[in-house]
């Protein structure tokens, strides 16, 4: 193992397990509930990042009066707003919430405005254009070098900057999680209200939903938004933590194909499900990257362990399917009030 | 190779993997995210006989188009069959070709890794261009990609419009209920299906590299040119794949190739994006795309307007 420490490898954890489950449970909005299968969850993310990487440092520039191509004045940024931060950390405070506040909503109105074309249509249809659109606006982004420094990425201020270097990771796990958890918070206030079991119904079945009453077109597009609105806070929260964004952080593997696995490796549908997904799936990917020299090493492979983590992964997602689509937590029906009385009256007469 | 040579190039092959993914679209009812892939699969097993027997690509097409069709049916006997089995629903049906993708991906990555080792020669990238001459003033890969184009599409319509099998396949895609009262083994046909696709996308994938670099992950990025030249031939029609192969590969090249005399030749580098807006165009006047719906879905009549 080397120079890794446990404690190392114990705040990787935290700080994957915060950021994928921020994502599974956007995703588990979307897909989980609504039965909408956005195969461009990655976008929504990307738009987090960018809305760090292009936007807020744009702000910052033209806050403080710095010229230049994005790639060199991010740098420039970076350095000026260390300082400043490391002096005052309410400045590292207004640029957290910032930064929050700007992806929720670059993020609900990319979710809002990618959905538009397919919103009306099957489901094939559906997964077929959104994970075109994420992907061609994936390439646009790393080809670009004005967006978000294509290949070569910019710089990104520390939020941090006023802690000593050792804090960092802890600091910033703690916050992650703290994120993570408020959100999750939100998501199930959310999906227990009425809104919840409408998702439900137009997952098992949209012409129920349709007729009564309720246009499925407008549940997908403000279901979408709000997914991506909450990917993309995960995507700004990764962008400050790496301290640079840049395009190939954000491709399809990662950001839409893991989180449909932590979400059906858990179980659709229900939050516990998808916290169980995502730290099983998390200690998995940590300990395949912590030791992928060791496996290198052990078998003797002549060629990266990424392609490696690809082959189990897929794997992985194929044997859920066939063997537990229901995965580790079964769903379970919401108990609503009515519900409940219903339940036990029920119970009682049986007996 | 001048300018309109490439884009009919890249034109034919784009239509042999739209015309296999219509196929299985229509006889299993999803939408293959692995066709890409699988295409980079045919580049690899090319690119394989080239290195270890010499043998030129043109030369392997029918080593390369047996190597496809087993993949095609083992897609389909090992993961999309217990699948619908199940009854799996079309949304899990995705996600397995997803998976399948990302399964292959990783395999071909690290094959290219040691194949690497193997040859002595980096096999992360390559390109087959040097290895092209030109015959009578056009470029081999334009005369070759053509004929083989031509070869498929009329020995796939002598099969379809001549044998009893083909009529027996027909049948099954038009009305798979009614196919199955008639005695049709839909398994025969729903195989027949993949074995075809796998063999085609593997073809393509064996004449790509004459026209671009191609690394493992090049599927995930050609993928969306074949779902926009399928759907804009309408998703379930094998003429409207044919059509739609010509219609986007011809505009990725040419509208691209166009703007970059105005623009310059940064513009190049977004090709996808044409492909991207004739794809959602359509879907927003004419989701049923060129032709029009022909050949009803094998799983659950569903149409596109949902």
């Amino acid at each position: 193992m080397g120079s890794i420490s446990l404690e190392h490898i114990a705040l990787s954890i935290l700080i994957w397990f915060a950021l994928y489950l921020i994502v599974s449970l956007s995703l588990n909005i979307e897909y989980g509930f609504g039965g909408i299968p956005n195969f461009g969850r990655a976008l929504a993310v990307l738009v987090g990042a960018i809305a760090v990487g292009a936007f807020v440092n744009r702000v910052i520039m033209l806050v403080l009066g710095i010229n230049g191509d994005i790639i060199y004045a991010s740098g420039e940024v970076k350095s000026l707003m260390n300082e400043l931060i490391s002096k005052d950390p309410l400045i590292g405070v207004a640029l957290f919430l910032l930064v929050i506040l700007l992806a929720a909503a670059l993020g609900a109105l990319t979710g809002a405005l990618f959905i538009l074309p397919s919103a009306r249509l099957s489901e094939d249809y559906l997964a077929i254009t959104l994970l075109a659109i994420s992907e061609v606006l994936f390439m646009v982004s790393y080809c670009n070098p004005r967006i978000i420094g294509g290949y070569y990425g910019v710089s990104v201020p520390d939020i941090f900057a006023w802690a000593p270097g050792e804090w960092r990771e802890p600091l910033f796990a703690l916050l992650l999680i703290f994120t993570a958890t408020v959100i999750y918070f939100i998501t199930d206030r959310i999906l227990s209200s009425p809104y919840g079991r409408l998702l439900k119904a137009m997952r098992e079945d949209e012409e129920v939903v349709r007729a009564c009453g309720r246009d499925v077109m407008w549940i997908r597009i403000r279901t979408v938004a709000l997914g991506s609105s909450i990917a993309a806070v995960a995507g700004a929260l990764y962008s400050l933590y790496t301290l640079n964004v840049i395009a190939t952080g954000f491709g399809r593997v990662e950001w839409t194909f893991y989180p449909f696995l932590m979400v059906l490796l858990g179980g659709a549908g229900n939050k516990k499900g998808v916290v169980a997904g995502t730290i099983s799936f998390v200690l998995i990917k940590i300990l395949l990257m912590t030791y992928k020299y060791e496996i290198k090493d052990l078998f003797n492979l002549p060629f990266e362990t990424v392609w490696l983590e690809y082959i189990i992964f897929g794997i992985l997602m194929l044997l859920i399917l066939l063997f537990r689509p229901q995965g580790l937590i079964e769903e379970e029906p919401i108990m609503t009030e009515p519900m409940k009385e219903a339940w036990e009256r029920y119970s009682k007469e049986k007996t | 190779m001048t300018v309109v040579e490439g884009a009919l190039v890249y034109s034919n092959l784009l239509v042999l993997l739209a015309l296999g993914l219509t196929l299985t679209y229509i006889t299993t009812g999803v939408p293959n995210f692995a066709q890409g892939t699988f295409a980079v699969f045919g580049s690899y097993i090319s690119l394989t006989l080239l290195r270890l027997t010499g043998l030129h690509p043109y030369y392997s097409i029918p080593l390369t188009f047996m190597a496809g069709s087993l993949l095609g049916v083992g897609t389909y006997a090992v993961i999309l069959r217990p699948l619908i089995r199940r009854g799996a629903t079309t949304v899990i049906l995705m996600i397995a070709t997803l998976a399948l993708d990302l399964v292959l991906l990783g395999l071909i990555g690290a094959y290219s890794g040691i194949l690497g080792s193997i040859s002595g020669r980096g096999a992360s990238k390559f390109i087959f261009t040097p290895l092209d001459r030109d015959v009578l003033g056009i470029s081999g890969i334009f005369a070759t990609s053509t004929l083989v184009i031509l070869l498929l599409i009329s020995s796939l319509l002598i099969l379809l419009y001549r044998t009893k099998f083909g009529i027996a396949l027909r049948a099954s895609m038009e009305n798979p209920s009614l196919a199955e009262i008639m005695g049709i083994n839909l398994e025969y046909t729903r195989a027949f299906s993949w074995a075809l696709s796998g063999s085609l996308a593997a073809i393509a994938g064996s004449l790509l590299p004459f026209r671009q670099e191609i690394v493992p992950a090049t599927g995930a990025i050609i993928i969306v040119s074949i779902f926009a030249a399928s759907i804009v031939g309408g998703l379930s029609s094998i003429f409207g794949a044919i059509i739609g192969g010509y219609v986007i590969g011809l505009s990725e090249s040419l509208i691209t190739y166009g703007l970059s005399t105005i623009f310059g030749s940064g513009i190049l580098l977004y090709g996808k994006v044409v492909s991207l807006l004739i794809l959602t165009i359509m879907l927003l006047i004419a989701p049923e795309g060129l032709v029009g719906v022909k050949w009803r879905r094998a799983r659950g009549v569903k149409e596109g307007g949902g």
